[in-house]
């Protein structure tokens, strides 16, 4: 099979209006050097699918009483029991949730194939990298129906914030914004929205030709919602873009009240702090007005456990744990996340209370500017790590600490020193992490 | 796994009543309190003859690394230490393995602490543990004790899904499709995790 996909792979249900906007977006006087192509792969039939989908979603009912899973788990346990390697070779399907061991990161780390159930063709498998907060790379297996699906939870998350989406033909629906040295950037339409353009940016200057071509773009663009994370909408605020979208989405790490209000007051819109992992997707979207975080998946199933594995009593600080979810590819079943919350019922749904997710971490390099988390994971992508963390203290010294096959110190250093530059306090050891959780990126000088 | 060993249950009780000397901290290099050597010295020494000095080496190291490994040696002396055992006639030499086969299996995938404090983890450290002495819990088949060590053991259970048929396979065929540049593409999900 031949690797290298063409326009057509990229975007099977392009019209001439679609192709218009794509033109507009590449080659805009504007534009940034799009260092990338990549598209939605969606074909007709994809098409119906996930417009289905995101209908059901948009309204759907989230919610279970405490202590009682949704009748739709029983049958989703014994599909795991009957397709997937992992959990058929345990034979006897439990009828009960509270019988299946939970899984862990580091179970999907060792052989993540063997969560793939058998019925899932691998000819249009893609991927998305991730490292996690407890340091071990991942590749999660995904599909292009699957990545076109994520619109749902964006509607539902909006909707909650009386913003409904109306881009279509010819204007803008969605500018991605990372703010990073190396960042995967490309432009591309979204079918789901009658063509409406779609841009991945980095902010960082390096990808302009001109640096205030940043703010012109996306004032030219006038994308109806920004998303991106803390790090690149911190970015956002020191340029003189005058657009103000409907709404900005803000996702990966957490988002803080101060940064928060400073982007409302500034974009005079709502600023929706959603939290996401790439093995599930986006599970839940802030809501003041609640207390919380409010559910937005409703094939996802939530436990809070406590250390021993044991569910814990609604407003239970303990692990949230994940059964279900919507990637076909990677069904997940009692999913301890690494991530901590209660889950409170008071209201009418659901909601995650004092949810301790990631903070963004930035480095300072040798010249003073900064270097994002983000940019660590990408310039080690390529180096066969299986956990490794970065810690950077007050006076600027770097401990980087890794669990490998082999000794990489070389190749590390060569990396980390392309990043911050010649740093004459960076120490490198091999270490086994031998299953300890790690605290994978620490700065005592990251910037508040 | 042939021979029938303790109840299950006795060697979980016995995890759960662990004193706080076996839960200390492991000496590694300037860190930890606990010499491991010296306690599977005294282990080794309760099952019959003193350990040959060199079969102690493992069980001490300058390495921050092998805390983990080290605390569950720890626990597993503990575990190991029972009348039960101690009057089954095991050699020293084979216990000293048993613990290190033990704690090397164990130790990559999990918090050596669990093991005391998780009930799916006390129960697989028990299996691992009585497996690697040769047996298997009192009133299991062999076939039942298999089957249950493959359901709490994560390192058992992927080798069992790679010795099913056609499943290693599988996985190869999934790796190289998540491996290929188109793969790598992506696809568009507009927002970031």
């Amino acid at each position: 099979m031949n690797n290298e996909l063409t326009d057509a792979d990229r975007y099977p249900t392009l019209s001439e209006r679609g192709r218009h906007m794509l033109g507009f977006l590449q080659q805009h006087s504007h534009a940034p050097v799009f260092r990338n192509h990549a598209g939605n792969r969606l074909t007709s039939d994809d098409l119906i699918r996930v417009n289905a989908f995101i209908a059901e979603t948009v309204s759907a009912k989230i919610g279970w009483h405490p202590g009682k899973q949704p009748p739709w788990v029983t049958e989703f346990i014994a599909r795991c029991y009957t397709d997937v390697p992992w959990y058929r070779v345990l034979g006897a399907v439990p009828q009960k949730l509270e019988d299946v061991r939970p899984t862990t990161r580091a179970d999907l780390a060792r052989d993540v194939a063997l969560f793939v159930p058998d019925n899932v063709a691998l000819d249009r498998l893609i991927n998305f990298r991730t490292s996690g907060t407890t340091g071990h790379p991942l590749l999660i297996p995904s599909h292009p129906v699957v990545a076109a699906s994520y619109l749902a939870f964006h509607k539902r998350a909006l909707r909650r914030f009386g913003v409904e989406l109306r881009a279509g033909r010819g204007s803008v629906g969605v500018a991605l914004l990372g703010y990073q040295r190396q960042c995967f950037t490309y432009a591309s339409v979204i079918p789901t929205m009658d063509e409406a353009g779609y841009v991945k940016l980095n902010l960082y200057p390096d990808d302009w030709r001109d640096a205030d071509d940043r703010a012109r773009y996306l004032n030219a663009l006038k994308p109806e919602i920004f998303s991106g994370d803390p790090l690149s909408f911190a970015a956002l605020l020191e340029l003189p873009v005058t657009w103000k979208p409907q709404a900005l989405v803000s996702t990966s790490m957490t988002l803080t009240p101060v940064l928060r209000a400073r982007l409302e007051a500034r974009f005079e819109c709502p600023v929706l702090d959603v939290y996401s992992m790439s093995e599930s997707g986006p599970i839940a979207v802030a809501d003041p007005s609640a207390g919380g975080h409010m559910l937005l998946q409703h094939t996802l199933f939530v436990e809070i456990l406590d250390e021993a594995g044991k569910l814990c009593a609604p407003g239970v600080r303990g692990e949230i744990t994940l059964t279900g979810g919507f990637n076909f590819c990677l069904p997940l079943l009692r999913y301890r996340t690494g991530d901590y919350a209660a889950l409170d019922f008071g209201g009418p749904e659901p909601v995650l209370t004092g949810l301790s997710g990631r903070l963004p971490v930035r480095f300072r390099a040798v010249d003073g500017t900064w270097v994002n988390s983000i940019d660590v994971n990408h310039a080690l992508r390529d180096l066969p790590l299986r956990q490794f963390q970065l810690h950077q203290d007050a006076s600027g010294a770097m401990q980087f600490d890794y669990d490998a096959e082999d000794v990489l110190d070389e190749a590390i250093a060569q990396r980390l020193h392309s990043l911050v530059g010649p740093l004459s306090s960076l120490t490198i050891t091999r270490t086994r992490f031998e299953g300890t959780k790690v605290v994978q990126y620490a700065s005592a000088l990251t910037p508040s | 796994m042939n021979k029938e060993g303790p109840p299950l249950e006795l060697l979980i009780r016995r995890t759960i009543d662990t004193p706080p000397d076996f839960l200390a901290e492991p000496k590694c290099g300037a860190r930890g309190v606990v010499h491991v050597d010296a306690i599977a010295a005294d282990v080794a020494g309760m099952f019959g003859t003193r350990a040959p000095v060199r079969e102690l080496v493992p069980f001490a190291s300058p390495d921050a690394g092998a805390r983990n490994r080290l605390t569950l040696v720890l626990l597993a002396c503990w575990v190991v230490a029972d009348d039960w055992f101690r009057n089954a006639g095991i050699a020293p030499t084979e216990v000293l393995r048993a613990l290190l086969a033990t704690a090397t299996e164990l130790s990559p995938h999990a918090d050596a602490k669990s093991f005391h404090t998780d009930p799916d983890r006390r129960e697989e450290l028990a299996r691992t543990l009585l497996t690697q002495l040769g047996y298997r819990p009192a009133g299991e088949s062999l076939a039942q004790a298999q089957d249950r060590l493959v359901s709490v053991s994560a390192a058992e259970r992927q080798r069992a899904v790679k010795a099913t048929r056609g499943a290693a396979e599988r996985a190869r065929k999934i790796r190289e499709a998540l491996a290929r540049k188109a793969a790598e593409e992506s696809a568009d999900k507009m927002w970031r995790e």
